[in-house]
């Protein structure tokens, strides 16, 4: 289980770092996206081990169920889900604006407009 | 005590703005007393002080370390802070007329006060770090006094050499103090003793035995060195007499620049003795000693001239040290109270010439005996001192430092090399002085200043220098018992063992005698003919002046500076996200391959996999590159679309519910941002990266995923540090009223953290807003 998990991280890292060195304004967006989701999966292998079935909801009583699953990193991982929809939604407009003002969405055509 | 009046000082300084307006002289003479106090209360300690007992007062800091704010008062302490504040009395009572027309003053004299209190601390310090404190604030105030002028590029160029070469220095004895530290743990001192200067003393011995001795040793060379202006650091003390008058008699004759030679006399007894203590010392100081002298005797700015003596006679006082012995600490502790005498009264008097006459410059003076007969008396006092004429202080200095050189234990060559510089020195300074008295007040008025009037002695402003004027032939004629108590116990901490002498000025007819008698007369025969000998070669040539290439260096360190950051600073986001993606991979990737790669267990039977599971982990590499080759703006929306859902999926199967439809939320919400912007975008990609540089960033990205994954491997099934999970699921229930934990994390226990995320979306929305903003307006 863990080793899939460490090869789809992989993954997305590998996908992420490549898309980022791009020349493309575009690229470097779709990069950025696939770095969040790759960092989210990092921090859910973090935790105190990965389980099935097992969510960390506590019964009525407050006692938790067998094997459960580590709330400290879901908790983590929801604020930055969260929190890289605004990264990705502010560089969306960035880029909308940039291609408003260049045309284009070659990051070498942005230099020098200060 | 000891703290009180060092941090008070410290404290007091901003009184300096009192000078700001007011009736100049006397806001500063006023000031004064605050100094004064201080001296009055430091003398009082006198009788306390004998032999090498001291007075020592601890403020704990970090016990453990060994780190306390220490003050320790002993002989050598005592003569340098009453030379500090009694100088400095008269030194800040002086500006006071000095600059009495001068709007900085009150500024002025805030540096100045907070220099003595620096000063006063590093001389009180009973321990090296307390100490290293005060002489690096002693560097800053320095600075800012000699670039006090700033409207001047001289003035910020003096300033600037000074603080990178004093604040070099002090980097160095940072260093050299920290390892001597070491070096006493490692001679069996108490942990949280390392630091303190008497320990460290008491452990010489081991010290000097053990490996830590040599590059601690030198290092406080080049600090005590670059401090005071020792040759090849000399050339920032010329430099800094940009600074304001008071600011150079005070500063870089008197004191500060002393602390090199303080620190020395401090460590002698502990450090000392060794070849590489008596040879560093010996050539350092006895070649700047002879050298100054050399070259005082062809300046023609007086304070220039001065300037020179001054390094020169630190250099004496360094070569003294490295000689070693009872004499020697004997005219360390004389000369240093000689030359503060002397020395200070000379520069405030070369002030007053260059207030009265309007230059300092010998080859634009003249005849100013008769305007300034006073002056005229006082600075002749001094200059006698300095030249070491008989019945002067200076005399029975030099006669100690002649019979030191005789005295010392060293090997011959040593002890009449330290004798040819003693004598090259002496008659040095008595051309010099000859030639400062000669150009300055004999002869007639040149034409420039024959036309000033009012050129007369200041009243006032006489006052400071007169006092260490006359006081420099009263001290020996009637003072000497006084004196020799003062002065015998600072004697005893060079030495190490307590020592009390009797100065006299009459010795008989001995060798240091003639020594001496044979200085002076060569020096007067050789006065005669200053001029010819002032304009003989050899002239120093041009590159090998210290300050120009200091200049250079510096220039040349911008212009690597410059060219490096020209090459790595492109202005591409891509070409830094190189920088980082290579760095991660060397400082990671390196010792994850050489460490954790060989223990690290591939394969892990997991009988529980399920085969949707597996689908779902396949989908997203495939979606991966498909979003890398997409040409279509659609296709990539798609394939980024199909990892949103399957880490969606993911979070699902591995007990994360809410992760799972935030994820899913989100992932709408992306795609239809993506979609409303990329419909404005080329409708197709194009490549803009040649296929060398996509193929160097697929290996680069390649080798970033599989160390990523690895360290997945490696960390996943470790546990360093006890999980958080099973506090917050004991009190999910119990303290924040909710079963679902990770809910209850993020409302309640990490309340906080939510908060920052809210702000931060609420930040992305105003910078959107703001950028879609500017957009409607511009239109």
């Amino acid at each position: 289980m863990i080793l899939i998990l460490a090869i789809t991280i992989g993954c997305l890292f590998a996908g992420g770092f490549y898309l980022i060195l791009r020349r493309s304004l575009v690229k470097l967006i779709l990069g950025l996206i696939l770095l969040s989701h790759g960092v989210n999966l990092l921090i859910f292998t973090m935790g105190d081990g990965v389980r099935r079935g097992a969510p960390p909801i506590v019964d009525k009583n407050g006692v938790a169920p067998i094997n459960v699953a580590d709330p400290v990193v879901q908790a983590l991982i929801l604020t930055a889900i969260v929190i890289s929809f605004g990264l990705t939604a502010f560089i969306l407009t960035l880029a909308y604006r940039a291609n408003q003002v260049t045309g284009s969405d070659d990051l070498d055509s942005m230099q020098g407009e200060g | 005590m000891l703290p009180a009046i060092v941090l008070i000082t410290l404290a007091l300084a901003p009184l300096g703005l009192l000078a700001r307006t007011g009736p100049r002289p006397l806001v500063g003479w006023a000031l004064a007393l605050l100094p004064a106090l201080s001296f009055a209360l430091l003398l009082f300690q006198l009788p306390q002080v004998t032999g090498t007992t001291q007075i020592r007062e601890v403020i704990p800091w970090v016990p453990t370390m060994g780190v306390e704010l220490s003050f320790a008062l002993d002989g050598l302490s005592l003569l340098f802070a009453l030379v500090i504040t009694g100088i400095g009395t008269l030194i800040i009572g002086y500006a006071g007329h000095y600059m009495h027309d001068d709007p900085g003053l009150g500024r002025f004299l805030l540096y100045l006060i907070l220099f003595m209190g620096a000063m006063l601390g590093l001389v009180l310090a009973g321990n090296v770090l307390t100490m290293f404190i005060f002489w690096e604030l002693t560097s800053v105030t320095s600075y800012l006094l000699i670039g006090y002028k700033h409207d001047y590029p001289g003035a910020r160029r003096g300033a600037l050499q000074s603080l990178v070469i004093t604040a070099g220095g002090g980097l160095a004895l940072l260093l050299g103090l920290l390892i001597l530290g070491e070096g006493a743990r490692h001679a069996g001192v108490a942990p949280n003793q390392i630091y303190n200067f008497d320990a460290i003393i008491a452990a010489g011995a081991e010290i000097k035995a053990g490996p830590f001795y040599t590059p601690a040793l030198l290092l406080i060379l080049v600090g005590a060195f670059t401090k005071s202006a020792q040759f090849p650091f000399h050339f920032w003390l010329p430099g800094a007499m940009q600074a304001p008058t008071p600011a150079s008699a005070f500063l870089h004759s008197a004191t500060m620049v002393k602390a090199g030679v303080y620190l020395l006399a401090r460590l002698a007894p502990g450090l000392g003795d060794t070849p590489l203590w008596h040879a560093a010392l010996v050539l350092v100081g006895g070649f700047t000693f002879a050298f100054g002298a050399l070259v005082a005797t062809r300046k023609d700015d007086i304070k220039a001239l001065l300037a020179y003596t001054t390094l020169s006679m630190l250099g004496g006082l360094i070569m003294l040290i490295g000689l070693g012995g009872k004499y020697a600490a004997e005219a360390v502790a004389v000369n240093i109270l000689a030359h503060a005498l002397y020395k200070s009264a000379l520069f405030m008097i070369a002030g007053i010439i260059d207030h009265e006459a309007g230059s300092r410059d010998l080859r634009h003076l003249g005849g100013l005996r008769r305007m300034m007969p006073a002056t005229a008396f006082f600075i002749a006092l001094a200059l006698l001192s300095q030249m070491g004429i008989p019945i002067f202080f200076g005399f029975v200095g030099k006669e100690l430092l002649i019979e030191a050189a005789l005295e010392s234990l060293l090997a011959a060559p040593w002890r009449y090399a330290a004798l040819a510089a003693i004598v090259i020195a002496a008659v040095g300074y008595i051309i010099a002085a000859w030639r400062l008295f000669k150009h300055a007040f004999l002869g007639t008025s040149s034409p420039t200043l024959a036309q000033r009037h009012h050129v007369a002695d200041p009243r006032g402003m006489l006052v400071s220098p007169a006092i260490p004027a006359l006081l420099s032939i009263l001290v020996p004629l009637a003072l000497l018992p006084w004196a020799s108590q003062l002065l015998a116990p600072a004697a005893s901490v060079v030495y190490g063992k307590p020592i009390s002498f009797d100065l006299a000025l009459w010795h008989g007819f001995n060798t240091a005698l003639m020594v001496s008698s044979g200085a002076i007369l060569l020096g007067i025969l050789l006065a005669r003919f200053e001029r010819p000998l002032a304009a003989l070669p050899p002239h120093l040539p041009a590159w090998a002046d210290g300050a120009d290439l200091l200049d250079r260096l510096l220039a040349g360190v911008d212009r690597i500076g410059g060219l490096i950051m020209g090459t790595l600073q492109t202005g591409q986001l891509r070409r830094y996200m190189l920088y980082n993606t290579i760095t991660l991979l060397l400082i990671t990737g390196v010792p994850f391959v050489l460490y954790v790669l060989p223990g690290l267990s591939f394969i892990t039977p997991d009988p529980q996999l399920r085969i949707y599971e597996a689908f779902a982990a396949a989908l997203i590499p495939i979606a991966v590159v498909a979003a890398i080759r997409a040409e279509s703006r659609l296709s990539a929306i798609i394939s980024v679309g199909v990892v949103g859902a399957m880490v969606s999926l993911f979070f699902i199967l591995f007990s994360a519910p809410d992760l799972a439809l935030t994820q899913l939320l989100i992932e709408v919400l992306s795609t239809v941002f993506l979609l409303l912007v990329f419909s404005i975008l080329p409708a197709r990609f194009a490549n803009l990266s040649s296929p060398a540089t996509r193929m160097r960033d697929a290996i680069l990205s390649g080798m970033v995923g599989l160390l990523v994954a690895g360290l997945v491997l490696a960390t996943a099934t470790t546990t360093i540090f006890e999980p958080l999970a099973p506090y917050y699921l004991e009190n999910s229930l119990a303290k924040g009223k909710g079963q679902n934990v990770v809910n209850v994390i993020l409302v309640d226990f990490r309340g906080f953290d939510t908060m920052g995320e809210v702000t931060v979306l609420l930040t992305a929305l105003l910078g959107i807003y703001g950028l879609l903003r500017m957009r409607r307006e511009k239109q």
